[in-house]
């Protein structure tokens, strides 16, 4: 158990930064997901933590000491890999045994015994101990890799996608099986992903990683409700999140926005006119989801804004229907028995109540509708 | 534009034949294709769907002419086309992988074929500048392909196939190669494409969602043998087997070995190594039994947790996740999880007890022993 402190952490692949200044603090016994797109730096980051890679400038702490110098193996740490490296030609159980059977971390063999026990039977595995990797499926391989990291109660577990390499299904009901045992690991665990779905589920918090840079870290439902910027936004929800270019529009001493060039208001709550007028620039995004669309093939209202049919995309149990407006492509979550022709006009109407308002200059955040209502409603929980 | 009809096709590898001997497997396991017969409308466009060794790629190059047919006929119109040489069926192919030509600039990739066919320059002109801007390359015309992301080369590949506006277009995984957002798009354009040259076209797909987003009909193939035919819709709601009903939808169907006990009037899912009881929805109980052992199948979206007193035993949550977009809670069942979706903007607490119902309609029950669906 540990906490773990990163700061000013820069790492250098030639002149490529990997890592450039990171500071971060991930907290005793915490369930830390590093997220991010491919090569933002998630694994070197937990390969700096790990001491297999060594930063030129920084500090790594563990539990309160520096251990820039100290080598992997005397930092106390238990590591699970994307592509499982188990020993191929050990069983199961030798395999999960072997981390206790290394000189540093010598066990006796009962002791050994009793906790492989525990750590197959909490991964289901304690069917599969006699057999060899070869001999299993990919989910099991996975779940043993998973078990002989957690086999021991190091300062800290790093797990690097360990589910990225199983097919979509294996993948949801392991995030269930790993999320159902977390509450039964007693150390801070740090988890790379670059599944949002991993991320939220899993994370106590999420740091969310670009270009070798923290962008924001928080809860899952921080960086969903209230992401800093359009770039966090993005990387939260299927489909992706509609940013909506607007312009900002004084009337009477309120503040509207127009969006898509069409000659509809869109009336923000009150604090967000306050928000909106503090703001230096009349170019507004407006992040609106998917499924705070509403849709109708004959028009409802004057409200209502006039596209076409772009696409149309049934995907089980929803329709992903994309309408254009203009240039601007919208994705819309509609119902999974709708039925539509290409080309075809529609119209659409926002959900205002659960519009995120964005600098259209520096795409930060600026508010999300009804912030304060919804922060009240947070706190109550 | 052509329509496509097989009739009763078989293909077996000689290897397989070889090997048939030497081992005595049986016979019928020896086919890579087994009696796949389906009719392909004028315009239509058809996504072969299973997983990786099912046959769905043999099924498409036989159709292509690059593997020879066992047994069994292939129409594309009226002509019966198994003799037929590749270049004589005025079919398009694309593959995953690209296969342009380095050297040559897109434009000179794209007229070569019809310069092979000694087509007159402004025609192939015209025909380039028709189909151009409809898989969005007309800036790249002048590039060579080394200049291209995988994207642009995949849409280089595809405006190939149609440029010589084939009778049928053939699709081999071209989305697999690129990555989740470029995938997305290129399979709108894809869809856009068709909806605009109308041609017949068959993708063939190892990915559930592109076979449910592009084709107007889904073959959906297993070991060799075609295992239902329908529109994303009807294979979704409709699965005619517990194979279709596992590999279509995402997240996918709780599919869970039950025996059903009879409790009065009542019929009620009873799992091994669980105390969960939920009651069998009530229009199967003229088919179901005391003891009888069926594997359930509903999915996440269609169990629901109930607000007023239900029969079913209480459970306690086992996992709660909040998704952003939707919820997702899962009870422990035996060795499985069975979970739940929903978009509400719920929370339950882990370990708190729920009462689960199964949605009336859209419960499925399939046998255990052949997987076939038990109707009503």
């Amino acid at each position: 158990m540990a906490q773990i402190e990163l700061e000013n952490i820069t790492k250098q692949f030639g002149d490529v930064k990997a890592l450039d200044n990171v500071s971060l603090t991930v907290r005793d016994n915490e369930f830390f997901v590093l997220f991010g797109p491919a090569g933002a730096g998630k694994t070197t980051l937990l390969k700096t933590i790990a001491g297999a890679e060594f930063p030129e400038k920084g500090l790594v702490k563990i539990g309160g000491n520096i251990v820039n110098h100290v080598e992997s193996k005397d930092r106390n740490v238990s590591m699970v890999f994307e592509n499982y490296a188990l020993y191929p030609n050990l069983s199961v159980y030798d395999n999960i045994a072997s981390p206790m059977r290394s000189k540093l971390y010598k066990k006796d063999e009962d002791y050994i015994k009793t906790a492989v026990d525990k750590v197959t039977k909490m991964m289901k595995i304690n069917h599969l101990l006699e057999r060899k990797p070869s001999q299993l499926s990919n989910g099991q391989r996975q779940r043993v890799a998973l078990g002989r990291c957690l086999v021991r109660t190091p300062n800290v577990f790093l797990m690097d996608e360990p589910l990225a390499h199983l097919d979509a299904k294996l993948r949801h009901f392991m995030r269930g099986e790993l999320k159902e045992m977390q509450t039964s690991i007693n150390s801070t665990t740090i988890y790379v992903t670059h599944d949002y779905m991993e991320a939220m589920s899993l994370a106590d918090r999420i740091g969310v990683l670009n270009h070798g840079e923290i962008v924001q870290t928080g809860t899952a439902q921080e960086m969903y409700y209230t992401p800093c910027n359009e770039f966090v936004a993005r990387l939260f929800g299927e489909p992706e999140i509609n940013i909506l270019e607007g312009k900002k529009y004084a009337r009477e001493d309120s503040v509207y926005v127009k969006v898509l060039e069409q000659d509809v208001l869109l009336y923000p709550s009150e604090d967000t006119i306050q928000a909106l007028k503090e703001t230096d620039t009349d170019d507004i995004h407006i992040g609106m989801r998917g499924n705070d669309i509403k849709f109708a093939f004959e028009k409802p209202g004057d409200e209502w804004l006039e596209g076409t049919i772009y696409a149309n995309e049934p995907i089980g149990n929803k329709v992903i229907m994309t309408v254009l407006i203009g240039d601007t492509k919208l994705a819309v979550t509609c119902p999974n028995d709708t039925v539509a022709e290409l080309d075809q006009k529609v119209y659409v109407k926002f959900n205002m109540m659960n519009a995120i308002y964005f600098n259209g200059e520096t795409q930060k955040f600026i508010i999300r509708n009804n912030m304060s209502r919804y922060m009240a409603e947070k706190r109550e929980g | 534009m052509a329509q496509l009809i097989l009739k009763n096709v078989y293909k077996r590898y000689d290897g397989q034949k070889k090997k048939m001997f030497k081992k005595k497997k049986k016979k019928e396991n020896d086919f890579a294709v087994k009696d796949v017969s389906y009719e392909c409308q004028d315009g239509e466009f058809i996504g072969i769907l299973g997983p990786s060794g099912c046959g769905k790629s043999t099924t498409l190059r036989m159709v292509a002419g690059l593997e020879k047919i066992t047994a069994g006929e292939i129409y594309i119109g009226d002509v019966l086309i198994n003799d037929l040489q590749p270049k004589d069926r005025n079919i398009g192919l694309a593959f995953e992988d690209y296969a342009l030509y380095p050297p040559l600039s897109i434009y000179e990739n794209l007229a070569f074929n019809m310069r092979a066919k000694k087509k007159k320059e402004d025609e192939i002109k015209k025909a380039i500048e028709y189909v151009a801007p409809l898989m969005k390359i007309d800036d790249l015309l002048d590039m060579k392909p080394s200049a291209l992301s995988g994207g642009q080369k995949q849409r280089v590949n595809i405006a190939r196939a149609i440029v010589r506006r084939p009778g049928l277009l053939l699709l081999d995984e071209p989305l697999s190669h690129l990555d989740g957002k470029m995938r997305q798009q290129l399979r709108q354009e894809i869809k856009r494409m068709h909806h605009e040259i109308k041609c017949t076209t068959i993708i063939v797909t190892h990915d559930q969602m592109e076979a449910m987003s592009l084709a107007d009909r889904i073959v959906i193939m297993k070991e060799g043998e075609i295992q239902q035919i329908g529109t994303p819709l009807e294979v979704y709601d409709d699965p005619a087997n517990e194979f279709v009903a596992g590999f279509i939808g995402e997240p996918p169907m709780n599919l869970m070995p039950s025996v059903i006990e009879k409790q009065g009037d009542k019929y009620m899912f009873t799992f091994e190594g669980s105390e969960l009881q939920v009651e069998v929805p009530k229009r199967y109980n003229k088919v179901v039994k005391d003891k009888m052992k069926v594997i359930l199948g509903v999915r996440p979206v269609d169990v629901l947790i109930a607000e007023e007193e239900v029969s079913s035993t209480p459970v306690p949550v086992a996992v709660y996740e909040n998704l952003g977009d939707e919820r997702r809670i899962s009870v422990r069942v035996g060795e499985m999880l069975l979970s739940m979706t929903t978009p509400e903007d719920v929370y339950y607490e882990t370990g708190q007890n729920v009462q689960l119902v199964f949605h009336e309609e859209r419960t499925h029950l399939f046998d255990p022993e052949t997987g076939g669906r038990i109707k009503v």
